[in-house]
């Protein structure tokens, strides 16, 4: 009726001796065609080889631990008749013969039944399982089988559970070392020397707990009315998403702003003539602000740049899009100007024109926010001598401006009255060092000061 | 020479119920002007308040974790003499006696955030002067009660431990798990010693004199609970006999024979139990109605025994009344004996039960009863209604409801859900959390092994350890004949989730042993992980299974795949045995058994 066929390990991408993590089928099972028979593990990622056909498992020649490469045999498989086992209909068919509970009566035990033909490649999660850190008093079910199944409960013994409650580790964080992942003493101090040395909290649980462990006090509640009048009044939609932004970034990122004066006397000069020439268009110190970054960034690649998730790699961009903070009604945005390298300063003044207006409008969608390279917060037309912007990530820096003031400079003869721009750079110093970030200011205030220069 | 003064709690800035974080100084300490005496934490900041005087404290009136505001008394102060404390010398003078810069063992971390929780709706402190004094009050001696109090102890916690009763040990001892297994081991010696008779040893039909057999039992009550009254005393644990309730987050009023005691505590471990359900259509006033606590009287023998309710506490009674004589009827509302377990499970109890009690009635239940002189007159209602329906006693064991709602709870603060359970985290800490929770009035399962583990807990995070409930699995035994136990995941549990269970089940009729006991009515059940081969799940039915079953816990809790337990070398001929094998089938390595290859 069928014969007996070998499936073997295919073509696994030339990896040789990959372990076989995971066994999905034994003796007695029935597989489809392409269900998955094992799991093996590469360096680079976990893989399922399915069955090359439909059949009744007769063997099964490897068992997790076994490092394979191509062509090794995994299990003997009498092959089903071929009309029966591809048609679903026939494999529904024979389950429901298979679940039949088979009243046996005691003296002949009954075979272990199974449900179902095999686990469809993949362990069953249940999901929502309850953290085992602090939760707050609530009601227990007397059992619940999430408790103790293996896709659910870490595979630790209680004395080892006990263990990770003492150093404050949440045991399911903890990979184990042991036999088919079991989870043993070592494996937790091994997990809280690396969270030590990575500077991260082991700490399961606490409010916060999704930023990076940060473990704070709570936020202080006070009856403000007690002290007086008082109003309430809901934050704008924007100011929720920019605030919680703003709040994951000055927390995550460690922050350092530099502080740079550019004079730009002849700058303002040049610029109150251009904008006597375009009386249409409003020339903003921003536009040439805009062009003095684009050069900064040509000069200094990194600043051009983002890390990835892993905080372990710096990627470069080659194009040059500017956010600009705008403050609305409704709160903070940041539309961006792309390609502000390819656009000349009365194109910049008109598309600025434009977004400013779209921004107040609320008429900015997503993809007017979005793919900026570096960012500029200019509250010189309000005032102040210098602040610190935060960051925009997964933008590196920032570039506040304060108030220009007329100040008297010394040109090594005399004090001449100057026009002075306070710049603020705020920068992430996990991608840029110090002296970088004053060189950068430094060529911002030069560009500035000579425009000249931005032809260069 | 010197006079006496109160320190009182100065102008702390108009904030009210200030908690006291710290006490510095303690009864006899030397103090001198401006030094300070105890710190109080507002929202704010944290603040010492320094002595107005200079002097010996006489009196202390405060605590860690009281209230104060302004104007509240800190202590009693016998002013130095004037003379003397304005000198310069006078405080090197006597350094030796009063070690007073260094602060009183200052609490553990979890007290200083305990009082702000309950105070939005908590009572304030009584103010009255307390009788005892304590760190840690246990309310309730039972199983949970007394284990937290020693281990507490054990820990150097100053405990005390407060009981309604006379004895120590709550209803397990008195009137739960232990006297039923006395009466259960009498009914087992008498069905053995019946059932032998079809073997050839025949001992006639027993003589029960029934006092003596109350008197055994009530012997092994009084020696556990006298082993607890001395054990209590061993570890300086201070007992208080009395009704205990909350009046405040820090106080409990206990009403003892010789008047109201008030206790102030810092930490509180309520484990106050449950009580039977008393279902209102029974005339509770005749005496011929009974609980369990009723039933294990044992006042007499009835002709005709009535057990409303065929859970574990019922179907104990009923196997003891019927070995004694009594003509045994149960009714159940279910559709099963001991709902919950496993059905193949209960087959083999259902079975021998039904051969020896007069009926066994399910989804069936009792709707009126009245006592009349003939005896408690019953009607009934469902699908299997009893032929007899006058009995000479009624024992009606429905299940047990938390005594959440009798404890003043709400004075303290702690929340109680209304059918009276107390909610708690992991630690066993209520929402008060100075407060913990444990045993019976915390939720299912009401079992006496699940209390202690939880007491552990609790007593060691009052300690300052970081222990928490972190069991995965509590076995559940019912010590009928045969006994019925299980652990984990159920069949039913894995059939209703949809998981991947294998099942690994050894009839005890392939057991030597149980051959030999003439008991082969059981099996043992294996349920493991279809992926990974961990046990999962196990249950039991037969002789001892209570016992057999903590193997499959340990296995559970230990992550131990089908061939751990197979490959364990299990002594023979034993019924423990059957734990290996049921594995062994699942690996399909036995040979105890002929299992057809399969296909």
């Amino acid at each position: 009726m069928a014969d007996v066929k070998e499936a073997r390990v295919p073509d696994i991408g030339g990896n040789a001796d990959v372990p076989v993590i995971e066994v999905l089928i034994k003796p007695g099972d029935t597989v489809e065609k392409d269900q998955s028979l094992i799991t093996l593990e590469s360096d680079k990622a976990t893989m399922e080889v399915p069955a090359p056909f439909a059949g009744v498992v007769k063997e099964v020649k490897l068992k997790v631990g076994d490092e394979v490469s191509e062509g090794a045999l995994i299990a003997l498989i009498e092959a089903a008749d071929a009309a029966a086992a591809p048609s679903p209909a026939a494999a529904k068919a024979e389950e429901p013969a298979a679940k039949a509970p088979a009243p046996a009566p005691a003296p002949a035990p009954v075979p272990q039944v199974k449900e179902e033909p095999a686990p469809l490649g993949g362990r069953s999660v249940l999901p929502g399982n309850a953290p085992e850190g602090d939760v707050p008093p609530q009601a227990r079910p007397p059992f619940d089988a999430k408790l103790v199944m293996p896709g659910d409960a870490p595979y630790a013994t209680p004395a080892v559970r006990a263990f990770a409650r003492e150093l404050g580790v949440d045991i399911h964080q903890v990979k184990g070392s042991g036999t088919g992942g079991r989870i043993v003493r070592e494996d937790i101090t091994a997990y809280v020397k690396h969270a030590l040395a990575s500077g991260a909290r082991p700490v399961s649980g606490g409010a916060g707990a999704s930023v990076g462990g940060l473990n704070l006090l709570p936020w202080p509640k006070v009856d403000f009315a007690k002290f007086g009048e008082i109003e309430e009044k809901q934050l704008s939609r924007i100011q929720k998403i920019s605030g919680a932004n703003l709040a994951r970034n000055w927390a995550m990122i460690p922050h350092v702003t530099q502080h740079e004066d550019a004079d730009i006397t002849e700058l303002e000069a040049f610029r109150k003539k251009l904008g006597e020439e375009n009386k249409d268009l409003k020339i903003t110190p921003l536009v040439f602000q805009i062009k003095a970054v684009v050069a900064a960034l040509k000069k200094f690649p990194q600043f051009n740049a983002s890390l990835d998730e892993s905080a372990e790699k710096l990627i470069l961009k080659k194009y040059f899009h500017i956010g600009i903070a705008v403050d609305t009604p409704d709160g903070l945005v940041v539309p961006v100007i792309r390609d502000c390298d390819k656009k000349g300063l009365l194109d910049l003044a008109t598309e600025l024109g434009e977004i400013s207006k779209k921004a107040r409008d609320k008429k900015l969608g997503p993809a007017d926010m979005s793919g900026g390279c570096f960012s500029i917060s200019s509250l010189g037309g309000i005032g102040g001598t210098s602040f610190t912007p935060i960051v925009n990530a997964p933008e590196v820096a920032i570039l506040g401006v304060s108030k220009a003031q007329t100040k008297p400079v010394w040109n090594g003869k005399e004090f001449a009255p100057r026009l002075i721009l306070p710049l603020s750079l705020s920068y992430d110093h996990r991608v840029i060092d110090g002296a970088l970030a004053a060189r950068f200011a430094s060529f911002l205030a030069t560009q500035l000061g000579d425009i000249r220069r931005l032809l260069l | 020479m010197a006079n006496t003064i109160e320190i009182k709690v100065p102008d702390i800035g108009g904030h009210d119920n200030v908690p006291v974080i710290e006490v510095l100084v303690k009864v006899g300490d030397k103090v001198e002007k401006e030094q300070s005496l105890i710190t109080l934490e507002s929202d704010k900041a944290t603040m010492e308040i320094p002595s107005s005087a200079a002097g010996v404290i006489k009196e202390f009136k405060l605590k860690v974790g009281d209230e104060v505001s302004e104007g509240a008394v800190i202590a009693v102060l016998e002013v130095t003499d004037g003379a003397v404390a304005a000198t310069e010398e006078a405080p090197k003078a006597a350094p030796a006696p009063a070690p007073a810069s260094q602060p009183a063992p200052s609490p553990a971390p979890a007290a200083a955030k305990a009082p702000s929780a309950p105070a939005s709706q908590a009572a304030s402190a009584s103010g009255r002067k307390a009788d005892i004094e304590c760190k840690l009050v246990v309310l309730g001696s039972g199983p949970g009660g007394y284990t937290a109090a020693f281990r507490a102890a054990d820990l150097g916690v100053d405990t005390v431990l407060v009981e309604r009763y006379a004895t120590l040990g709550g209803v397990c001892l008195n009137v739960g798990c232990i006297p039923s297994k006395a009466l259960l081991h009498a009914a087992a010696v008498i069905d053995e010693a019946d059932a032998i008779a079809a073997h050839g040893i025949t001992f006639g039909k027993p003589k029960i004199d029934l006092d003596k057999l109350r008197s055994f039992k009530t012997k092994v009550v009084g020696q556990l609970t006298g082993g607890l009254a001395s054990m209590a005393k061993q570890r300086k644990v201070r007992t208080v006999q009395g009704v205990g309730t909350f009046v405040s987050p820090n106080e409990m009023e206990v009403e003892t024979a010789e008047g109201k005691k008030l206790i102030r505590f810092e930490y509180a471990i309520i484990a106050a139990g449950s009580r039977s359900v008393k279902l209102p259509a029974f005339p509770w006033g005749d005496e011929r109605i009974v609980d369990s606590t009723g039933a294990l009287e044992l006042k007499d023998v009835p002709a005709k025994l009535l057990v409303v309710g065929g859970g574990i506490i019922g179907l104990e009674m009923a196997t003891v009344y019927s070995a004694l004589g009594s003509e045994v009827t149960v009714v159940e509302f279910m559709d099963q004996l001991i709902p919950g377990a496993d059905a193949d499970l209960i087959k083999p109890l259902a079975k021998r039960l039904g051969g020896k009690l007069k009926g066994i009635h399910l989804k069936t239940k009792v709707v009126e009863a009245k006592a009349t002189k003939k005896g408690i007159e019953v009607s009934y209602e469902g699908e299997s209604i009893p032929a007899n329906n006058v009995f000479d006693r009624v024992l009606v064991s429905v299940g047990r409801s938390p005594n959440g709602g009798n404890i003043g709870a709400d004075k303290a603060g702690v929340a109680v859900t209304d059918r009276g359970f107390i909610n708690v985290d992991t630690q066993m800490r209520t929402n008060v959390p100075h407060i913990f929770a444990i045993g019976d009035l915390v939720g299912q399962p009401m079992l006496a092994h699940k209390a202690t583990h939880e007491a552990k807990v609790a007593a060691e995070v009052v300690a300052g350890q970081k222990s928490h409930f972190d069991a995965r699995v509590i076995p559940s035994v019912a010590y009928t004949d045969p006994e019925v136990a299980w652990v984990g995941v159920t069949e039913r549990e894995a059939k209703e989730k949809g998981l991947k269970i294998g099942v690994g089940k050894f009839p005890w009729v392939a057991s030597g042993r149980a051959i030999g006991i003439d008991r082969t009515e059981g099996f043992t059940k294996l349920l493991f992980d279809e992926e990974t081969h961990r046990v999962v799940g196990g249950a039991i039915v037969g002789p001892h299974a209570g016992d057999l079953i903590s193997e499959v816990a340990l296995a559970i809790e230990m992550g131990s795949e089908a061939a751990d337990i197979g490959l364990t070398i299990h002594p023979h001929p034993t019924l423990s045995e059957s734990v290996g094998m049921a594995a062994e089938i699942y690996e399909g390595t036995i040979t105890d058994l002929y299992m057809p290859k399969r296909k």
